[in-house]
């Protein structure tokens, strides 16, 4: 039911559209919200309430309330009276056992049901103890409003944008329109942002303001941002100058029966009638400060006005709604009684300050007016309009009223009788009382029974408003799904560059990290036999690479790694383990000293972020003369290890491969393959290395090339479980896996490194100190009797208690041994030791085995 | 039954200052209050004054995601926790108040086979102690979960998790409340709004305190002051190594029965849960700067859901209801500080981090008991403060990426 076009409606009638609710179609225009659809279809019913389930209707239009809580293509929480319809929408009820209209549910109103009263259930239940979990299920399973597809995906696609602009206007109340029109005539870049509401739009463009709409600010936070919700976009707005003109609202009036259907707010008319041509009801009551306004709306709509009351000019005593089936019937004022459909109430309007509250104004009571009002605006953030505090209300509460339950808080079912008793009970302070009865908390937050819960609170204390205050005004201001927030942003898988390769040689893959790296080509201990037996190729190209130059470099190294560097000659490489400023161990890898003034430093995969970090910090701290170059994506890095190693090598470049001519720890630069390169030889896996580091467009090549020239030399492809092994058979560490956050070079097994005579590094002071109390724990290595190989993170049991744990173990082919990496208490360290491991709930022999398992002395690796 | 239809005062409203007290503690969150009602049940010990300057569970008490659990890392913290998880398990019915604790279970999930390291040594540690706690695969994530998105196509996909079945959420302000309600009854005395300026001490010994409503004698002062503890035992000459950062949380709006199960992701930094009112609440980790202003930000918004769309994609429609940000006490193992410091009779409960609340009974226990016995009981003795100068940490920071 329509009426004829209003002056301004927001219709186009010409295109008509059609969504379904609850299954049943529902005829629209272009420019109807679902709720203006539904309401003029005949629905008055719009969602249930969140405790009692009581009906409840359209009562403010303006998206700040509980009341027409909707799920909308399956979307829970779409306030359905600022939801643009839209065809084939799928509209359902929310918080319903049946309908909205027969919500089986509803019996809790009645008989009071778990929530009542307010505090009951922290009263309830204890005992048996037993009966807890059953009431709890019961309890859950009544709570919430709307629904999610538990199975759901992900289905729209969001974006997030960074937005600047001179001045950001934020409501387009006749203030923002007003102050956006004024500073763009001066000449500044202007944008508005409206949540669609606004009727005063038009002709902005022109004057070069830019209007975004429907949109709504989620807050103005740290350093003046301001993110904008604007459908798919989200905006992250920054400007030199902040108008906030977000207007004042309606505020309700606190009497019994004031949530009955067929209760609502001025605003709420003036856009049933003005925008929607909606007829509001048929026969209407007033009760408000300004009435006229009102009376003009339900006139326009042919709604008979059967009686008003003028709040400013003779207040009521009493004013007492009744209803039936949750419909209004009839309003009593002062003992009058008059039969109704409609009663539009309010006590006035209160400033919509929050944005202002949290961009850190003061909000301060003003008597004269009866509403909060914001103060002392930080710079650059300026208030336009009513949300400055023009407007007023009047203090409204009825104690003459006597009768059913009046509601403080819509959202919560929160009534006077809840606070009256929480405030009895000693929550005797706003915040207190919030919290037990829960009101400001819900979805409408606060907009509209925080003034009212406030003044409540004052009367019944003895106190009055200004002295009670606000509560924190905490952020979103308006509701923001999490979608829009999470944008298109997400961490991408990594792949090396040799990755296709992988694949083509069908790889098992696994995750390292956000790396995609080769667990095995099938058998990892094939994979191991050809390394200690022919060569093996590894990819290693994770490996974090940093370039560190500049006439500070060496010094810079020095001052960050307890190692010694200075005397590191061009050409050479030195293992170095990198610590925290509490001595513990951080990383570790390789530095290499390219020329006088250039460092290669490799970290761990893992932490290659972490240590590019750390050092940039400290760059930043010291102000020394360094660059620190990432080039771990630029270049790609291939390990080549095993006895043929060396033969492979000479067949792909010209450089003097013997063994005096490449040593053990040098660092050349040689084409191989024909492809610029840096080699290590360094030796991670105990064989006879060298890593070849190239430039990524290049690795498959050399990859390809190292398979190709190396087939009768029995190369083979190896991955990190093959690695793996082959490390633990030297007894080297993973730093992440074989430490943590409290391990330390010394009790590591790593004392060498530490250079403690060094002037000063990070973490000196921590490792002398450790020096000297001697270790608490030392990592070993341990074998196990028979063919077991316990989980890593197993424990080493004395006496039935955790007393070490395992951190690396495999079973190694070479050895024909369980072998592993633990930490265990000094006493049990020394060779030949015997522990206790748990594996599988019963607990294992092992024997502790101080040096490497595989070629101690290291003459592989050497040769 | 009739009781509960009854109004009873839950304490009696805040009378005037004493001039003396036998103890006097610093904060009105849960390990105060805790501390406070210990003393008095069991201990006789009632001439005891809370002083906090705000309203009591303003602080972190009030903010925290109310995880409970005690599959911790290190053998000391797990004893250590799991004696307090099996008092929260008798305190609704010791403090006749429902405090909604819900053992919902807890699952830490493993992306990497690093974490999946760290989730069997916790399990390992944990069986050990009698601490139910187990790694679960993916088929029994899925059973426990079948929200959460198991899929192999992204970029984390989840390989395992620690289960850790007693492990659950509790309300918060009901833990308060009912401590306070029973120190209260016992006889302790709760100001709130009366903020410490001052601790008095002679001989290395404290004698009492100054307050924005006069000064107090004591004998005994126990310093519950969270994020605040650096500030308040600074008051009394003992520097703690601690830092403050903020952490910051989440709700949505509240939803339908979604989740019966806490999801924990360190990979992801966040961790998830819905509370008895239907919202899905969400919390990440502390900020990485120091802070004492409590204020939220908009990024951590966004990281938040960006994790957590990766573990539950189908939560892109729910609304954010309302943010909120805490303080955080944090230390440099993620161990608490515990007990006596060098001034005698200046007690501290600190170091609380991102995981105290959990905390609160078993603490307040031991203190009442170091209180009243002047000895360290041997559960907490790990914990002290001692151990930053003989380098003896008890370290938990391999679990406690994302530790609440
Ligand atoms: C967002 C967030 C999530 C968390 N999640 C969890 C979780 O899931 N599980 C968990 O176990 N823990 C969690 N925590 C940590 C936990 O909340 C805290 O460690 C714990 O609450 C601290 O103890 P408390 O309750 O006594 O502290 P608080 O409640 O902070 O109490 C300290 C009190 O001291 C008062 N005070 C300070 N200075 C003074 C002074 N000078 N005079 C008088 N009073 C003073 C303060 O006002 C405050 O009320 C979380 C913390 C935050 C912030
Ligand atoms: S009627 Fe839609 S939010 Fe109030």
């Amino acid at each position: 039911m329509r009426l004829p076009a209003q002056p301004g409606e927001r219709l186009d009638r010409t295109r008509p559209l059609t969504f379904t609710f609850e299954g049943a179609t529902v005829e629209a225009f272009e420019g109807d919200t679902i709720a203006s659809a539904l309401y003029a279809g005949g629905r008055r019913v719009f969602s249930r309430s969140f405790k009692y389930h009581r009906p409840r209707g359209l009562l403010c239009c303006t998206g700040s309330c509980p009341n027409c809580l909707m799920q909308v293509d399956g979307a829970p929480g779409i306030r359905a009276c600022i939801e643009p319809a839209r065809a084939g929408a799928v509209v359902r009820a929310q918080n319903v056992l049946g309908s909205l209209d027969r919500d089986a549910l509803a019996v809790i109103g009645k008989i009071g049901g778990p929530f009542t009263p307010v505090g009951f259930y922290y009263r309830t239940m204890i005992r048996p103890r037993w009966a807890w979990p059953y009431y709890e299920k019961v309890l859950r399973n009544l709570a919430g409003l709307g629904r999610v597809d538990r199975h759901g995906r992900r289905t729209r696609r969001f974006d997030t944008e960074h937005r600047r602009t001179q001045v950001l206007v934020i409501g387009g109340s006749e203030g923002g329109v007003t102050a956006a029109r004024a500073a763009a005539a001066a000449g500044e870049q202007v944008v508005l942002v409206d949540e669609g509401l606004s009727l005063e739009l038009g002709g902005l463009d022109e004057l070069g303001i830019e209007v975004v709409a429907p949109a709504r600010a989620i807050g103005i936070y740290e350093g003046g941002l301001v993110p904008v919700d604007a459908g798919n976009v989200l905006l992250r707005f920054r400007a030199e100058r902040i108008v906030v003109a977000t207007g004042s609202l309606d505020q309700p009036l606190v009497f019994p029966g004031n949530d009955l259907v067929g209760v609502m707010l001025p605003n709420g008319i003036r856009r049933l009638v003005r925008e929607w041509a909606l007829r509001p009801g048929e026969r209407a009551v007033v009760i408000a400060p300004a009435v006229e306004p009102i009376v003009d709306d339900l006139r326009a709509a042919g709604t008979e006005v059967a009686r008003v009351f003028d709040l400013n000019e003779r207040p009521p005593k009493e004013i007492v709604a009744r209803g039936r089936k949750g419909r209004l019937a009839s309003v009593r004022v002062d003992g009058e009684t008059v039969a109704c459909d409609l009663l539009v109430m309010s006590s006035g309007r209160q400033p919509a300050y929050s944005l202002l509250a949290q961009a850190g104004a003061r909000i301060e009571y003003d008597a004269a007016t009866g509403i909060f009002v914001p103060r002392d605006l930080p710079a650059n953030v300026e208030a336009a309009g009513s949300v400055a505090g023009t407007s007023h209300a009047v203090p409204n509460l009825f104690p003459a009223s006597a009768g059913k339950r009046r509601f403080v808080c819509l959202c919560e079912d929160v009534t006077t009788k809840d606070v009256r008793r929480a405030i009895a009970e000693g929550f005797d302070s706003l915040e207190l009382a919030k919290r037990y009865t829960t009101v400001t908390m819900g979805p409408c937050q606060g907009r509209l029974c925080h003034l009212a819960s406030v003044r409540l609170y004052a009367r019944e204390t003895g106190s009055d408003e200004a002295a009670i205050g606000t509560t924190t005004a905490r952020p979103p201001w308006s509701p923001v799904t999490l979608g829009l927030l999470a944008g298109r942003g997400h961490e991408p898988v990594k792949h090396t560059s040799l990755h296709r390769r992988h694949e083509e040689l069908g790889a098992r893959m696994m995750w390292a990290g956000a790396w995609r790296r080769v667990h095995s080509y099938g058998d990892p201990a094939e994979e191991t036999r050809a390394v200690h037996r022919a060569v093996g190729v590894i990819d290693v190209s994770t490996l974090g690479k940093l370039v560190v130059s500049g006439p500070d470099a060496v010094a810079f190294l020095e001052r960050l790694y307890p190692n010694r560097f200075v005397d590191l000659k061009p050409g050479r490489i030195r293992y170095g383990v990198l610590g925290t400023d509490a001595g513990r161990i951080m990383d570790d890898g390789t530095i290499g000293r390219l020329s006088e003034q250039q460092l290669y430093v490799t970290t761990t995969s893992t932490g290659a972020e972490a240590v590019l970090e750390w050092f940039e910090w400290w760059n930043a701290v010291w102000r020394m003369d360094v660059e620190i170059v990432d080039v771990t994506g630029a270049l790609a890095a291939v390990n080549v290890a095993g006895p043929n190693a060396r033969e492979l090598l000479g067949r792909l470049t010209e450089l003097d491969v013997s063994p005096d001519g490449f040593r053990y720890l040098d660092l050349k630069e040689a084409p191989v393959a024909g492809t610029p390169c840096l080699l290590l030889r360094i030796g991670f896996v105990g064989e006879l290395g060298y890593e070849i580091h190239c430039p990524s467009p290049l690795a498959e090549h050399l990859w390809d090339t190292l398979l190709e020239r190396g087939a009768d030399l029995g190369v083979r492809p190896f991955g990190l479980e093959a690695q793996r092994i082959l490390r633990l058979e030297k007894q080297h560490i993973i730093v992440g896996q074989d430490t943590d956050s409290e391990s330390n070079a010394i009790d590591a097994g790593m004392p060498w490194i530490v250079k403690l005579d060094k002037e000063d590094f990070v973490g000196k002071w921590a490792l002398e100190h450790l020096q000297e109390r001697g270790p608490r724990e030392r990592l070993v290595g341990f074998e196990l009797d028979g063919a077991a190989v316990p989980a890593e993170g197993s424990q080493v049991v004395v006496a039935g208690r955790p007393a070490g744990r395992v951190t690396s173990a495999r079973w190694s082919d070479e050895l024909q041994r369980s072998i592993g990496l633990a930490w265990v208490p000094p006493a049990l360290a020394e060779e030949g030791s015997r522990l206790e491991i748990r594996l599988n709930g019963s607990l294992q022999p092992a024997v502790v085995r101080a040096r490497p398992f595989f070629d101690p002395e290291g003459t592989r690796l050497r040769s | 039954m009739k009781d509960i239809f009854r109004t009873r005062r839950m304490w009696r409203p805040r009378g005037e200052l004493k001039r003396r007290y036998d103890v006097v503690v610093v904060g009105g969150g849960a390990h105060g209050l805790a501390t406070a009602y210990y003393l008095a049940r069991n201990h006789g010990i009632t001439d005891v004054a809370v002083l906090e300057k705000s309203y009591i569970g303003s602080g972190a008490a009030g903010r925290n995601t109310t995880i409970i659990r005690s599959n911790y890392r290190t053998p000391e913290g797990a004893a250590f926790y799991q004696q307090s998880v099996e008092l929260y398990k008798g305190l609704s019915r010791e403090l006749d108040f429902n405090l909604l604790f819900s053992q919902l279970g807890h699952l830490t999930l493993a992306h990497s086979d690093r974490a999946l390291i760290t989730a069997t040594e916790r399990a390992e540690v944990n069986q050990l102690l009698g601490i139910e706690s187990r790694l679960v695969g993916l088929d029994e994530i899925a059973k426990l979960c079948p929200e959460l998105d198991l899929s192999t196509e992204v970029t984390w996909p989840v390989l395992g998790a620690l289960y850790h079945p007693p492990g659950g959420i509790i309300r918060h302000d009901a833990v308060v409340w009912g401590l306070a309600r029973s120190a209260d009854r016992r006889g302790v005395e709760i100001h709130p709004y009366t903020e410490v300026t001052g601790i008095e001490r002679a001989n290395g010994r404290v004698t009492g305190v100054r307050t924005n409503r006069g000064e107090i004698a004591c004998d005994a002062v126990v310093s519950a002051t969270a994020g605040w503890s650096t500030l308040v035992a600074d008051l009394a000459g003992v520097p703690l190594p601690i830092t403050t950062h903020i952490l910051q949380a989440f709700v949505t709006e509240p939803l339908k029965p979604f989740l019966d199960v806490i999801i924990v992701s360190s990979q992801m930094h966040v961790y998830v849960s819905q509370t008895d009112r239907g919202e899905i609440l969400i919390g990440a980790e502390i900020e990485p700067y120091t802070t004492y202003r409590g204020t939220s930000t908009f990024p951590f918004l966004e990281y938040s859901a960006r994790h957590v769309l990766e573990l539950f994609p189908q939560l892109e429609s729910a609304r954010v209801l309302r943010q909120w940000t805490g303080l955080c006490d944090i230390s440099p193992d993620f161990s608490p500080i515990l007990g006596v410091t060098e001034v005698a009779g200046f007690l501290v409960s600190a170091g609380w981090g991102t995981y105290g609340f959990k905390a609160a009974p078993i603490v307040g226990t031991t203190l009442a008991e170091l209180v009243a016995t002047k000895r360290t009981p041997a559960l907490i003795a790990p914990f002290a403060l001692e151990r930053f100068s003989t380098d003896t940490l008890v370290s938990e920071l391999a679990a406690a990426a994302v530790s609440h």
